[in-house]
């Protein structure tokens, strides 16, 4: 290993180790650590959008290929900017109200296209006992899981009577699920400690052992 | 202070030393339990090699540097799937803080093993801003949202990207992310222009998606890193997450240890309470 | 007119996207315009990207010039802030006005330093500082859900001793120790656990939540194109 590739290595380790440090207590190193990080995510989205958007979606397609009406939506992502200045921040509204029309134009249709509708239709399941008691089940506990799900979320109305029986078992069923989420989560998290220390036991001790 | 009232009140940072000696110790004194494969892992990659070789395939990159332990195996496990089938491959990200990047660095260090050239065998699209726009804009025309690669590359001069127009000239979807942004693959790429999409998501997203999977708007799925040490031992390429398997079980296995003892205190101390009460 | 341009501008570009949905962009000229739309969309989105960036600048420098207190951290902050974004935006050749200054002075063997390419100064410092610092920022999450296993976690009523019950059940499951030990009640245990417990009733109550949210979503997006929804704007 060359000595920037060993530089390179204890930088990390040194930052990784900075911001575990706050598991024991609050420090210098720490804080460090924190702002050098916000720092460092604000400096990578500017050159993300410099490269991206303004170079390779703005200068290079008017200049080299004559696409001047793109001047506009350049425009219009520059009036964002004045929302920092109070007597024109309304101004950055009409940016803003661009972006959110197409997206609300584009969710319209894609959720019920693309979620109500596929999730229902998925939902009306036979529950015709010929099809395997297995079969039969799952399609009662698809079934029973979510309508009672549905009206437990359901609050437009009290849960009395056959709407309360229902929500009632709607959170049996809701609890169940949120368990085996929670058992994934602590799962996700693990994964993400089990990553850090693997560099530092074999990229930083493997630097280590090189060392000494 | 009674037995079990020292207990529940235990320092914090001893349960932090236990966690981190679960997790360290596995590495060192390694026991490597087989993983089992779960039916939609076998269903991902199944649909993945069914493709024709050379087929047209998108890679996404659409997760943070933070959970990088988790997806970024996923990611690898692909490509050596897809570059073993000699599929033409093309990465873009949705995410802003890194996407690019791990992009970049995760192909191009594949491609190196299995000799592919970019521009002919992979092209790296990198980033651009609003996914809904950039979803719902690749259906139409890619060359609309990106007219060049992450490098600035023109697409026009790439010649992989003359063979691709839109949608309907991919044969498969394969997102690998840590956030929502399936759920819009699933409802706008796949909804309204039927090309099949696979994910590999995070543990912590993998239960919302069973419902895509078994309403076939999903073809098969990863969840965290067991999914990615499955699709692994599918490919037949030990990484670091099949590595990372003794230690995940080890710490799982403390975490149901803290969960049992904790109750028993909380029962004791409650019980003892009660009691202490005339 | 600061309230009425916006709405009318939300509703005729999200008014293009629901037409454009039923039309074919290459046989129709609204379809052209859908597929135009969508293109500045991501140029403008691109921007909002900086909005954080431009806050952020403003909080710490009012912070270092006023020198309150750790106004050495907010110092380090803006230092790192700059020394990420300006060497991505030096362009790479000589061909522009100011590359032609640039690499007048400098070595052009240092262009790859520059732009947001693999081994410029940009790439370095995602991969080797941001990269390492953001996933042990998320790495210390297992400590506090361990930390929260033991201390908060209690069966204190049939609903949580359901959730407690599955959630070590599926915690056993997910790790090859725990499926081994599973195994030893039954071969088919671990497939039971995934057709009923995940592909059952996590999946049935997922279903209910996903088809309430995107009822809502839909709901909300209609909103927002009819001009009833304005909250996006802020005051004013």
């Amino acid at each position: 290993m060359t000595f920037f590739a060993q530089f390179q290595i204890w930088l990390g380790a040194f930052l990784v180790l900075a911001l575990f440090s706050f598991l024991y207590k609050d420090n210098p190193f720490y804080k460090l650590a924190e702002h050098v990080y916000a720092g460092l995510s604000a400096g990578y989205y500017v050159g993300l959008v410099w490269q991206s958007v303004i170079i390779q979606q703005l200068v290079d397609p008017m200049f080299d290929d004559g696409q001047w009406w793109l001047i506009f939506p350049g425009l219009l992502g520059t009036l964002m900017f004045a929302r920092f200045f109070a007597k024109w921040s309304w101004v950055s509204r009409i940016s803003l109200a661009f972006v959110m029309g197409n997206t609300a134009g584009v969710f319209l249709i894609s959720q019920l296209h693309g979620l109500i509708l596929p999730q229902t239709m998925s939902t009306m399941l036979s529950l015709n006992p010929k099809n395997g008691f297995a079969a039969t089940l799952l399609a009662l506990v698809t079934v029973v899981g979510v309508i009672s799900t549905l009206i437990y979320f359901y609050f437009s109305k009290e849960h009395i009577g056959v709407l309360g029986g229902t929500a009632r078992v709607g959170i049996w069923f809701i609890m169940i699920s949120f368990g085996a989420h929670f058992g994934y989560t602590v799962m996700a998290r693990i994964s993400l400690l089990i990553g850090q220390v693997q560099f530092l036991l074999f990229d930083w001790g493997g630097s280590i052992k090189q060392i000494f | 202070m009674s037995f079990w009232e020292k207990v529940s009140n235990i320092d914090r940072r001893w349960i932090y030393f236990l966690v981190a000696v679960s997790v360290v110790f596995p590495m060192l004194v390694v026991i490597k339990f087989p993983i089992g494969i779960t039916p939609e892992a076998k269903q991902l990659y199944d649909a993945v090699e069914a493709l024709p070789d050379s087929s047209i395939v998108f890679l996404t990159f659409d997760y943070y540097p933070s959970t990088l332990a988790e997806t970024e195996p996923i990611s690898i496990a692909a490509l050596n799937q897809m570059f073993r089938k000699n599929m033409k491959i093309i990465t873009m990200t949705t995410v802003p803080l890194g996407g690019p990047s791990i992009a970049e660095r995760v192909t191009r260090k594949l491609a190196n093993k299995y000799n592919k050239v970019y521009g002919i065998d992979f092209v790296n699209l990198g980033y651009k801003a609003n996914y809904v726009a950039v979803l719902k804009g690749m259906g139409s025309s890619i060359e609309s949202i990106y007219p060049a690669d992450n490098a600035g590359t023109p697409l026009k001069d790439l010649p992989l990207m003359s063979k691709v127009r839109n949608y309907n000239d991919v044969k498969f979807i394969f997102v690998v992310a840590d956030n929502g942004i399936v759920d819009y693959w699933i409802s706008i790429v796949n909804a309204q222009y039927g090309t099949p999409v696979g994910a590999g998501v995070t543990a912590v997203m993998a239960p919302k998606m069973y419902s895509f999977v078994e309403a076939k708007q999903l073809t098969g799925l990863l969840g965290g890193m067991k999914g990615a040490a499955e699709y692994e031992r599918l490919v037949n390429h030990e990484g670091t997450a099949t590595r990372g398997m003794d230690a995940q079980s080890m710490v799982h296995l403390l975490i149901i240890f803290f969960v049992i003892v904790g109750n028993i205190g909380y029962f004791a101390t409650r019980k003892s309470g009660r009691s202490g009460q005339v | 007119m600061k309230t009425t341009l916006p709405v009318i501008v939300a509703f005729l570009s999200g008014l293009i996207m629901v037409v454009g949905f039923f039309l074919n962009p290459e046989k129709s000229f609204l379809g052209n315009v859908e597929e135009e739309v969508l293109r500045w969309g991501t140029i403008v989105g691109g921007f909002t990207l900086l909005l954080g960036v431009v806050s952020l600048v403003r909080v710490n420098s009012r912070t270092v010039s006023q020198k309150k207190q750790g106004w050495i951290f907010n110092l380090i902050t803006l230092i790192s802030v700059f020394a990420m974004a300006i060497p991505s935006m030096i362009p790479l050749s000589s061909k522009s006005a100011i590359g032609s200054v640039l690499y007048s002075i400098i070595p052009a063997s240092w262009g790859g330093l520059f732009g947001t390419g693999p081994d410029s100064i940009y790439d370095w410092m995602f991969n080797y500082l941001e990269s390492p610092m953001m996933a042990t920022m998320f790495a210390m999450l297992a400590f506090y859900i361990a930390s929260a296993a033991y201390r908060a976690f209690r069966a204190r009523n049939t609903e949580a001793t359901l959730l407690l019950l599955t959630a070590v059940l599926v915690m056993l499951w997910r790790i090859p120790m725990g499926e081994a030990f599973l195994r030893l009640f039954g071969d088919n245990v671990p497939q039971y656990i995934n057709s009923f417990v995940m592909n059952g009733v996590n999946m049935a109550v997922q279903r209910g939540i996903i088809i309430g949210a995107a009822l809502g979503a839909a709901s909300m997006s209609l909103r927002i194109m009819l001009g009833i929804e304005r909250t996006y704007m802020g005051k004013g």
